[in-house]
């Protein structure tokens, strides 16, 4: 090997210099392919990082606005693009159309203006341009130079604002193509297969993010609005309220009024149809209302600077509610109650029936001054009820003597709950008499409320306050005990052949129990009273409804012994016909009739006829208030088997009855007509030694 | 700076003055001449190459950078075309260095340091480059201009309004296209 430089042989040289040159194209290949692998390698992080960063803002972002606005800006970083926008996709009465979401990045605002108002002016029917070509295909679409394409709708804003190359592609959830992004670039850009295989994976994340917000919008909705009718429900109505109160704080012009809705006889639907049909009718009156609503704006006459609006809301069962606000007066909330009514007029056909139903309506009006959303809903509520007791059908105004009552309502229930827990209570007995030999037969235990202050409340002062609150349930149950009890000692003193009866009155909310039976037979039990003599009075109004329970419940109790009276009759709307198909044993003539029958020929008409059909059904006829000997002349030439009233005795306390009861036993001797005059003054025996006289 | 504009600055001085000019330069410069387009080397290597070509060739460094650049562009074309394909003329081409090549170049080379320009256009519709770096390498922009110019088949007259070599803050360019 020699170390001097020595002359070059040529073909050595050229050896030499092929090697070196091979040695330079091994160097540039390397090169190359290490180039290629950097290249890929950054692009793969930075693909890696995109899907992240969207990932990461799709997961913590308040809302799909923020999540899109960071993903245009990211992918045109990612793309070296200065344009990107979103299209939501919108369904308007079956028709798909594309909507500019007005959402944009842009480095450079100006210059994309025109292309910007175009954009967001008209929106894109499927099929049409490069969004509208997305949403058809599902699939992502490019585009190297719009300015070239002809069916590119945005061409001319396009080229005036400097736009060459576009991508766009499709946000799906589901199989649903819910929003379309698009991108532009100012150069002609051919497509990027690199990126285009990036895009489902970003596009999964961005229809997260809006299959989150669709699910979150609909928590919210369902937790503010009524499954039934779609109406907001309470909840949402409050806050509604509540913001137009503090509204009016600000705006001391602006008016605001509630409107409480209950319907008429929805309870009568529900019981007879059953709950489907009670559905079904709220639905068809949510409809109405809203119509009503849309006419009733229009008559309130609010121009279009001075909006009216409303919420309708269902605050639950047949209750609803309106608030109108920005009214001018609170005539302008009875004009809308008016036409409320009068959308309520036309029969509703449910389950081909024809239903008619209308609506109490009670109005507060913010004029009244209120500081919170329960207040003014309370007197509404108050106003409706008011509108309900003056006979249904109407709408009443709220002023402050119907909070005073509610008030005296709220006390004499608070006095109700604590009369129960004192025993206040007390039972008075009114004597059953059989006309034809003038014997007491049997007693009507009436409840009494002996005050502390030793007044004495009769019932109609108190029972509808304690049905409606359920109280009545409590007295119902002592009464029929005390009742009994009074009814086994006292046929104990004074045995009869026929031993004596006890009437109690049955409520319907009592009725209404699951347990009733149960109850009964306890106090059978309890008070050892032999069921034959006792005699459950209902009224008419504790038949209607749902037929098959009420048959069921009072057939049963007649299989204990126990006898049925039906009271009040005359009074409510059932057929005799329908009362027939009831186990019952006794019809007691209203004191209505009574009182009308010497007055003219068809009230004696009438009774004669009840009369005769009681007989041909084979019920006993108990006339209730026979109050003179000249009705009682007139019903025992009728036929009537008992008589109840003042001219036999008024209800009279344990004492009372007692005595009477001795007296009717004992021997109708020589005393009988002093003692008659001596007890004059007593309306029973009166009446019974006039009986007996005669 | 990036090997790969040594590796261009090689290829350009061996086809123009063969390669024992390059030789020359190297030992001139002091450099081994090991240069890899994946590597970086320091900035004054290519400060004495320039130089050691100025001497040789008997111009100014401005000249030469100048010059070099212009020869440069057609290499860069041919190795990345994609850069060029992509506009069909040199002022996009010049407008997207910012904001499309450079980035590009930076996926190709991490941490390349690419110079930014900033851009205004006239009245007269020439355009405003203006260029500042610690390099102050306005001349090689210079010849990188013309030789896009040049691949477009455009004629292009670049001119000097402020310059860090002249002891301005930084450079600005006028650029016109006929």
């Amino acid at each position: 090997m020699s170390t001097a430089i020595e002359p070059c042989d040529p073909v050595e040289f050229a050896r030499l210099k092929r090697r070196l040159e091979r040695e330079r194209a091994a160097r540039l290949e390397v090169e190359a392919i290490s180039e290629k692998g950097l290249r890929e390698l950054y692009m793969r992080e930075q693909e890696l990082r995109l899907l992240q960063d969207i990932a990461t803002s799709a997961n913590l972002s308040q809302s799909v606005g923020d999540v899109f606005q960071f993903a245009l800006t990211r992918i045109c970083d990612f793309m070296a693009w200065p344009i990107g926008h979103v299209f939501l996709v919108e369904e308007h009465d079956g028709s798909v159309h594309l909507r500019s979401m007005a959402l944009w990045h842009t480095q450079d605002p100006q210059k994309i203006a025109p292309f910007r108002a175009m954009t967001e002016a008209r929106d894109l029917a499927p099929g049409e341009g490069l969004p509208g070509k997305v949403y058809l295909t599902g699939s992502a679409a490019w585009v190297a130079d719009v300015v070239a394409d002809a069916t590119f709708p945005r061409k001319n804003a396009a080229d005036e604002s400097g736009i060459q190359a576009a991508c766009a592609f499709p946000i799906l959830v589901g199989q649903q193509t819910v929003a379309v992004v698009e991108f532009y670039t100012d150069h002609i850009v051919e497509r990027d297969e690199a990126f285009m295989q990036l895009v489902p994976q970003v596009a999964t994340h961005l229809g997260r993010a809006i299959e989150r917000q669709r699910a979150e919008d609909r928590l919210i909705h369902d937790a503010s609005h009524d499954p039934l009718t779609g109406l907001p429900n309470r909840a949402l109505f409050l806050d509604r309220l509540n913001q137009s109160i503090a509204h009016m704080g600000r705006n001391a012009g602006s008016q605001f009024a509630v409107l409480f809705i209950d319907l008429d006889r929805f309870k009568i639907v529900n019981d007879s149809l059953g709950h489907l049909a009670g559905d079904n009718l709220i639905i068809q009156v949510s409809d109405r209302l809203k119509g009503a609503l849309r006419h009733g704006e229009a008559a309130v006459g609010l121009t279009i600077d001075m909006p009216s609006s409303s919420t309708l809301a269902r605050l639950g069962g047949d209750e609803f509610t309106i608030l109108l606000t920005d009214i001018d007066d609170p005539s302008d909330a009875v004009r809308v109650a008016k036409r409320v009514e009068e959308a309520l007029n036309l029969p509703f056909a449910i389950d081909g029936q024809e239903v008619y139903t209308s609506a109490s309506i009670g109005i507060a009006s913010s004029a009244s001054g209120y500081e919170t959303a329960d207040a003014i809903l309370r007197d509404a509520d108050l106003a409706m009820y008011r509108a309900k007791a003056l006979g249904k059908a109407r709408c009443e105004l709220f002023d402050q003597k119907m909070h005073q009552e509610a008030m005296k309502r709220l006390a004499l229930e608070t006095d109700l709950r604590r009369a129960l827990q004192n025993d206040e209570f007390v039972l008075h007995y009114q004597p059953i008499v059989a006309l034809n030999t003038n014997e007491i037969v049997g007693f009507e235990a009436l409840v009494r409320w002996q005050k502390p202050d030793g007044e004495l409340v009769f019932p109609g002062d108190f029972i509808e306050i304690m049905e409606e609150t359920g109280l009545i349930v409590f007295l119902g149950r002592w009464v029929l005990e005390e009742a009994c009890r009074t009814a086994q000692a006292l046929q104990g003193q004074f045995p009869r052949d026929e031993p004596l009866s006890i009437s109690v009155n049955v409520s319907p909310r009592q009725f209404a129990q699951p347990d009733l039976i149960t109850q009964i037979r306890a106090v059978i039990a309890e008070t050892g009273i032999d069921p034959r003599c006792l005699r459950l009075e209902i009224t008419e109004s504790v038949t209607i409804g749902d037929h098959e329970r009420v048959a069921a419940v009072l057939t049963e109790l007649k299989e204990l012994g126990i006898r049925l009276s039906i009271d009040d009759f005359g009074t409510g709307y059932s057929s005799l016909s329908y009362l027939h198909s009831l186990p019952l044993d006794v019809l007691k003539i209203d004191r209505s009739f009574i009182a009308a029958m010497n007055q003219s020929p068809e009230s004696f008409q009438i009774v004669q006829t009840i009369m005769s059909l009681a007989r041909n059904l084979g019920m006993d006829v108990i006339a209730e208030g026979a109050e003179v000997l000249g009705q009682v002349e007139q019903l025992q030439s009728m036929g009537c088997g008992f008589g109840q009233g003042y001219y036999f005795s008024k209800p009279i306390d344990l004492v009372g009855l007692r005595s009477l009861l001795m007296r009717s036993i004992l021997p109708t001797d020589g005393q009988d007509g002093s003692q008659t005059g001596h007890e004059r003054q007593h309306g029973l025996l009166d009446g019974l030694a006039t009986l007996k006289a005669g | 700076m990036k090997g790969i504009v040594f590796n261009v600055l090689e290829e350009v001085v061996v086809a123009n003055h063969g390669e024992a000019t390059w030789d020359d330069l190297l030992d001139a410069a002091g450099s081994n001449g090991v240069y890899t387009s994946l590597g970086s080397y320091a900035d004054d290597q290519m400060t004495r190459l320039v130089k050691a070509a100025s001497d040789a060739l008997g111009l100014t460094a401005t000249d030469v950078l100048r010059w070099f650049g212009r020869q440069a562009i057609p290499r860069f074309a041919e190795r990345y075309p994609v850069f060029f394909t992509s506009y069909t003329s040199t002022r996009p081409f010049v407008q997207a260095l910012n904001t499309i090549i450079h980035p590009e170049v930076r996926k190709l080379y991490t941490g390349a340091h690419c110079p930014h320009f900033d851009f205004q256009e006239t009245d007269d519709g020439a355009l405003l480059i203006g260029y500042k770096s610690p390099r102050k390498l306005c001349a090689l922009a210079h010849g990188f201009i013309e030789g896009t110019a040049d691949h477009y088949h455009e004629h292009v007259e670049v001119e000097h309004l402020k310059c860090m070599d002249q002891g301005d803050e930084r450079c600005l360019m006028r650029m016109a296209l006929h």
